[in-house]
């Protein structure tokens, strides 16, 4: 579906005023190669300024590279524009792309000509999206009024509603509650499995990445630092499991012997360990009496931290 | 539930009406979907709506007061004034109204907060789009009060209406709206490098509407020559209201030269279009 090979884009970012200012080069993404599959959901990560939304706007045919192929579709983005952009759909988080005085039935029936999808299509998919998505409520309802998770919706909705193969999605349950964030994923994980739309998922939500994908790429400074599955980058590069231990009394010397310390405050202590519990459990316990045991496991997002920190992956992508 | 094979590209080999008749259809509707969205704002829209008719009216009054008093301007009559007037009054809020998406202020704001790229992002020719973007109703008031002052004009400046000086007038519309367009064109494709060098073009577009209200022979030699064949905007209304008002035209210009405004005009906006496809190409180039 999609194929990236070396992509390379640059910006001339001004510095100083118009006239007396010099420009330096910026290379927002240095060879970046990657090919996502058919009916793949890939989560796109990288802090702000990594090179993330630069590689989304070349694949969409927003903007030009300086060198490398892209190829979307069996497409070159930015060469076919209108039968490119044709085939996808797009929801970024924050911008909606709904007449905003207009009621919502009004915009999606405004996209349905501007798409120019079949009547009896566009009727069969607003019945199936009103009803996976809930939108009956709120489809009178002009999109300056809704509330943000209804705007998601809705969104979703006008951004599918022509059948794309392939869905960018940047950011798209940002700022909403559990229970609507779940909404929007259950909608997402169904469309890809019913419909087999590829999807590009960008966010800062690591735990939506694990509901979603399987997939992970992790950019930074304008080079892929990671491609491949979501457990085996848990599992290489995860920190240490955590005990955390709850002692009758605050121990006297809280160091145990093959545990790593990380730190101790009263009768609570908490200790770095990998592979298996049971062994430094029973260590604990033979230490001092202890009242509670927890074993916390390394959250994906100290991961990712330490991988955008310390260079971990800089020496090659996985 | 298998995907269904059918692909939303556009129809292969369509013919030349059958897309024509698409896009002109599309047009309306983004142009319906833009004034019902102003319908929303009932009080807003009639206080817009009252307070563009006033600068109409504030600028028309002004030479219905004074005039009078110097019997004429350079030999012209309150009625030919207004015949001059009203046709560059008319030509250039019709522009306003059609060319709103172009409007420099409109399209910067597209482009910074990426609702451009929503555009961008959509299969429907991108100019559309952006003629679809905004459609000031609010200025309907003004459109009325110019016919009003051109209809005036035509009446008391004793026009004998041939069908060729009612074609030869509306050519002189059509001329000067694709003539301004292009100039609103010009201004909106600057946003895509620069804001500041946006007030120059309005110098340009506000000073030409300005400067071609009035009889070109008020003015000096230099300015005359200038926007007669510099930039022919002479040729846009005061050459073919000459025309129609039995008047040689100056330097002994042939009679020709009256007709040329539905040909000055386009060539101008075509031009200016030249100029839109430079600048998306360059916002392909830097995404901003």
């Amino acid at each position: 579906m999609i194929t990236v090979h070396n992509l390379r884009k640059t910006f001339r970012v001004r510095q100083g005023g118009l006239l007396r200012g010099s420009s330096v080069i910026m290379e927002a993404v240095k060879d970046v190669s990657f090919s996502v599959a058919r009916g793949e959901i890939v989560g796109y990560l990288g802090p702000n300024g990594a090179g993330k939304s630069t590689t989304i706007k070349v694949l969409t045919g927003l903007l030009v590279p300086d060198s490398g192929e892209v190829e979307v579709g069996g497409l070159v983005p930015w060469k076919d524009r209108r039968t490119h952009v044709a085939r996808l759909g797009a929801v970024f988080g924050q911008r909606t792309t709904l007449w905003w005085d207009l009621p919502v039935h009004e915009s999606l029936e405004l996209l349905r000509h501007i798409y120019r999808v079949p009547e009896p299509r566009f009727r069969q998919n607003l019945r199936d999206f009103t009803e996976l998505l809930e939108l009956g409520p709120f489809l009178n309802t002009p999109a300056r009024a809704l509330s943000l998770g209804q705007r998601m919706r809705a969104d979703l909705a006008a951004a599918l509603l022509h059948d794309p193969e392939l869905l960018f999605l940047d950011e798209p349950t940002v700022g909403l509650d559990v229970v609507a964030k779940e909404r929007i994923r259950e909608f997402i994980r169904h469309i890809n499995a019913t419909r087999e739309v590829t999807v590009l998922l960008t966010t800062h939500d690591l735990g939506e990445v694990e509901r979603l994908a399987r997939r992970v790429m992790i950019i930074d400074h304008g080079s892929l630092l990671y491609d491949g599955a979501l457990a085996s980058l848990q599992a290489r590069y995860g920190s240490a499991r955590e005990l955390v231990v709850d002692f009758e009394a605050a121990p006297p010397d809280p160091q145990v012997p093959g545990l790593e310390l990380l730190g101790a405050n009263g009768t609570c202590v908490r200790y770095g360990f990998t592979g298996a519990a049971a062994a430094p459990i029973a260590r604990v316990t033979a230490h001092a009496p202890v009242r509670d045991i927890t074993v916390k496991e390394p959250e994906i997002e100290a991961t990712i931290r330490r991988i955008y920190e310390g260079g971990l992956l800089r020496d090659g992508v996985a | 539930m298998a995907r269904p094979e059918l692909s939303p590209s556009l129809p292969e080999k369509e013919g030349v009406a059958a897309s024509a008749l698409y896009y002109l259809r599309l047009y309306y509707l983004l142009l319906r979907a833009q004034a019902r969205s102003q319908a929303v704002y009932r009080v807003s829209f009639a206080l817009d709506a009252l307070g563009s008719a006033f600068i109409t009216l504030a600028e028309f009054a002004a030479f219905v007061l004074v005039l009078p008093r110097f019997g004429s301007l350079s030999g012209w009559t309150l009625g030919e004034v207004s015949l001059l007037y009203g046709l560059a009054e008319l030509a250039f809020v019709l522009m306003d109204l059609a060319f709103g998406g172009f409007d420099a202020p409109n399209l910067s704001q597209h482009v910074r907060s990426g609702s451009f790229n929503t555009f961008l992002l959509r299969p429907a020719p991108l100019r559309l789009q952006i003629f679809g973007s905004d459609f000031a109703l609010r200025r309907v008031t003004r459109v009325v009060l110019a016919a009003g002052i051109l209809a005036y004009g035509v009446m008391a400046s004793g026009v004998i209406w041939t069908p060729e000086a009612a074609l030869l007038l509306a050519g002189s519309v059509l001329g000067m709206v694709a003539f301004f367009g292009g100039l609103s064109v010009i201004g909106g494709t600057l946003t895509f490098w620069t804001v500041e060098s946006v007030e120059a073009m309005n110098v340009l577009t506000y000073g030409g509407r300005t400067l071609i209200s009035y009889p070109m022979d008020i003015y000096g030699q230099f300015l005359r020559k200038t926007f007669t064949y510099l930039i022919p905007a002479a040729f846009l209304s005061y050459f073919p209201v000459l025309h129609v008002l039995g008047r040689p035209l100056p330097d002994g210009l042939p009679m020709l030269a009256a007709y040329l405004s539905p040909l000055v005009g386009p060539l101008m906006l075509a031009a200016a279009f030249a100029f839109w496809r430079v600048g998306v190409r360059h916002y392909g180039g830097t995404g901003t």
